[in-house]
């Protein structure tokens, strides 16, 4: 049992204040009646005066919420006396003006002369009459056994498992069946934008023309002109890349002709290695020219370029040849591996989550089932254990008239009997 | 008349909670110690539900005087555009003085719940950096007058240009006679709400702290020492001016208004 002297609470005396000396606008306002008015040239002092009021009341309100804590402390750590005294003479009564209002709750308690708790000042001469009346205390006292809390938070754990079923988790459960109206902005493949090769080259072309024209227009502005550079379309970018493209298109030898083609001419011609090729380009060509079909001379003979579609349809034709022959496979494969790959997997996990989009729907759908249901069954239950208390009341009046020696009356047999009826037919609709 | 809502009364609880007179020696125990907390518990929503509706009531007085601010601003402006000589002719030195009086008295007071900090403008804590002053505020203005000296005055926000930064004061000695514009940095705002030395001690100025306050019967700023900062919620700060013509270079201490104090930014005197 922890002693009187180390209760760490200062049973602070709240002294109230005193509304007819410290705010007589405010007891006066009160007492009219609500048709009267107030007039606006007191609205000063009656702000002056709530405010006094207010702040009493706040400061009541902290000293109890610190006294509050130090209770809920203390008792936590029963066994632990490191508690020391606050100031004993501390006396939180404020000068009169400050306290309390009429709810004096409190003071009752410090009303009393041997009042509780020792931290009072005013009973400092009892202290030692307190402590004297400890030891008398002391047997009586119950030896403090260490609460049991597990029971208590065992079925703390488990309540949310066995709790009844509120109207407003079926209303939750409802509301989480609702959308699937989004989901066809999910499910929405957004269509394939530039390359992104083709995409830099642009934003680096465009950086450097505008890093240039920042430059161009700074050097300009020192002379009072503005470019005409800083102001760039993205189709002058685009148009510039295309030309820079196209130059690249061609091959570096400017040859016209189609892949394939070259590589047949290649093959069947005789090439002679040794003989370096640039001395005398002409007349090498010149004498492997019966082995070709229609390319009759060479590209560095010309001095004019063929005609593209000829070239074309000369290409296209060796390559149907070819794989007519079995030697080229058709090429029919999908551009870009890359991107459809990427598509495939998009579509691969939009089917999955689909999939588990129905499942879970399905298995709301029977969850609310079976709260809908088992929401009937609690009324069922809640009527079969106001039954109970009907038949135990009954029982009850029974037993007491045979206590007093007389049979009971037939209205308390007839009561008891409805009532076990009664009772009866609900279970059986619960369990039904 | 304002005809408001009615204030309730609190009711009579004065033996509501009292304690059983046991002796006490069981005070302590814990069967005492449980119906004390419970006490408590019940003394602490009845103190929040008290605050609260007193709350309520000052917010409602707070939102009339605002109104009546409001239909002041308005009546002066359109004064101001009706008549080419001055609404009315300038106040009485005592009747202006008498004004700013109860214009410090009725500042309202901060009460915070517990755990809440005074805000920026509450006393002594400074504005935010980003503050602008309403129309309607009171200020303390440096201004320069013809002669070239700066003084600092009481002045009355007319209005703020987000484009230049400036504001326009009003000296609140004889309106519409000195319309000043001033950079912000000339600017300072006066606290709207009193510090209750009670909860918020912090919010206070300290003893020996170099700040700027208005002379008594006078409308103009000067630099001081805190003397002794306020014991109560309505009482005033007691400050010693610089004045060269007393001995120690400080007057004797004069009382300030909450209202009238504010930080002094000057490194010395010019």
């Amino acid at each position: 049992m922890s002693e009187l002297k180390d209760c760490p609470l200062q049973f602070h005396d709240f002294k109230s204040v005193d509304h007819l000396k410290v705010c007589p606008r405010y007891t006066a306002v009160l007492a009219r009646s609500e048709d009267d008015g107030i007039g606006i040239e007191e609205l000063d002092t009656l702000q002056l005066e709530l405010e006094t009021l207010l702040s009493s009341a706040s400061r009541r309100l902290r000293v109890l919420e610190a006294e509050t804590q130090i209770l809920t402390d203390w008792q936590d750590k029963k066994g632990d006396r490191r508690f020391m005294k606050m100031g004993r003479d501390h006396e939180l009564g404020a000068p009169p003006k400050h306290g309390k209002p009429k709810k004096q709750k409190l003071e009752g308690k410090a009303g009393h002369g041997p009042g509780p708790g020792p931290g009072r000042p005013k009973s400092k001469n009892l202290q030692p009459k307190i402590q004297e009346y400890e030891f008398t205390d002391d047997p009586i006292d119950v030896p403090r056994i260490p609460k049991n809390d597990a029971p208590n938070r065992f079925w703390a754990s488990v309540e949310p498992y066995c709790a009844d079923i509120t109207n407003e988790e079926v209303r939750t459960l409802e509301e989480l069946l609702k959308p699937p109206e989004d989901e066809a902005e999910h499910y929405k493949i957004p269509p394939l934008g530039k390359h992104y090769s083709q995409r830099w080259a642009q934003e680096d072309l465009l950086e450097e023309q505008k890093d240039g024209a920042r430059a161009a227009a700074v050097a300009d502005k020192k002379k009072g002109l503005m470019g005409p550079l800083t102001e760039l379309d993205t189709k002058d970018v685009d148009a510039l890349l295309k030309k820079s493209e196209a130059q690249h298109e061609q091959p570096e030898d400017g040859c016209p002709f189609g892949a394939l083609t070259q590589r047949l001419l290649q093959a069947l011609v005789e090439e002679n290695i040794i003989s370096p090729m640039e001395d005398s380009p002409i007349p090498d060509m010149s004498g492997k020219e019966s082995v070709a079909d229609g390319a009759s001379t060479s590209p560095r003979n010309q001095n004019k370029p063929f005609s593209v579609p000829h070239t074309k349809s000369l290409e296209s034709r060796i390559k149907e040849e070819l794989i007519a022959q079995g030697l080229l496979e058709s090429e029919d494969r999908p551009a870009e591996d890359s991107e459809d790959e990427v598509l495939a997997e998009l579509r691969k996990r939009q089917a999955e989550l689909k999939a588990l989009s129905a499942h879970n729907r399905t298995k709301k759908h029977d969850l609310l089932r079976l709260a809908k249901e088992e929401v009937s069954r609690q009324e069922l239950r809640q009527r079969v254990r106001m039954a109970d208390n009907e038949v135990m009341d009954a029982f009850r009046k029974i037993m007491a008239a045979r206590q007093k020696k007389r049979t009971p009356t037939k209205k308390e047999k007839d009561q008891a009997w409805k009532t076990l009826k009664e009772r009866e037919s609900i279970l059986k609709l619960l369990d039904g | 008349m304002y005809h408001g809502p009615r204030v309730g009364r609190f009711p009579h609880r004065r033996t509501a909670h009292r304690a059983p007179s046991a002796d006490q020696t069981n005070a302590v125990s814990p069967y005492y110690r449980t119906k004390l907390r419970g006490l408590y518990t019940t003394a602490k929503a009845d103190a929040e539900a008290e605050c609260n509706i007193l709350r309520k009531a000052l917010d409602k007085i707070a939102e009339i005087k605002s109104l009546l601010e409001e239909r002041r601003i308005a009546a002066k402006i359109a004064g101001l555009y009706n008549d080419s000589e001055p609404p009315r002719k300038t106040m009485r030195r005592g009747v202006l003085m008498t004004l700013l009086q109860q214009s410090a008295m009725t500042l309202p007071l901060w009460i915070g719940k517990p755990g809440d900090k005074p805000p920026p403008l509450c006393g002594a804590i400074p504005a935010s950096g980003d503050y602008v002053a309403k129309p309607g505020d009171k200020v303390a203005a440096r201004v320069k007058a013809v002669d070239g000296d700066e003084q600092w005055i009481l002045a009355e926000v007319v209005s703020y240009s987000h484009a230049t930064n400036k504001y326009e004061v009003d000296d609140i000695d004889e309106e519409g006679k000195e319309r000043h514009t001033l950079s912000r940095r000339r600017i300072i705002p006066l606290p709207q709400w009193k510090a209750n030395p009670e909860t918020d001690p912090e919010a206070l100025f300290q003893k020996e702290q170099l700040v700027l306050a208005l002379y008594p019967q006078t409308t103009c700023f000067y630099r001081a020492l805190i003397h002794t900062p306020p014991q109560r919620p309505q009482d005033d700060y007691s400050v010693l001016f610089e004045d060269t013509s007393y001995a120690d270079g400080y007057s004797p201490p004069l009382n300030v208004a909450q209202r009238y104090v504010v930080a002094c930014k000057e490194p010395k005197k010019k």
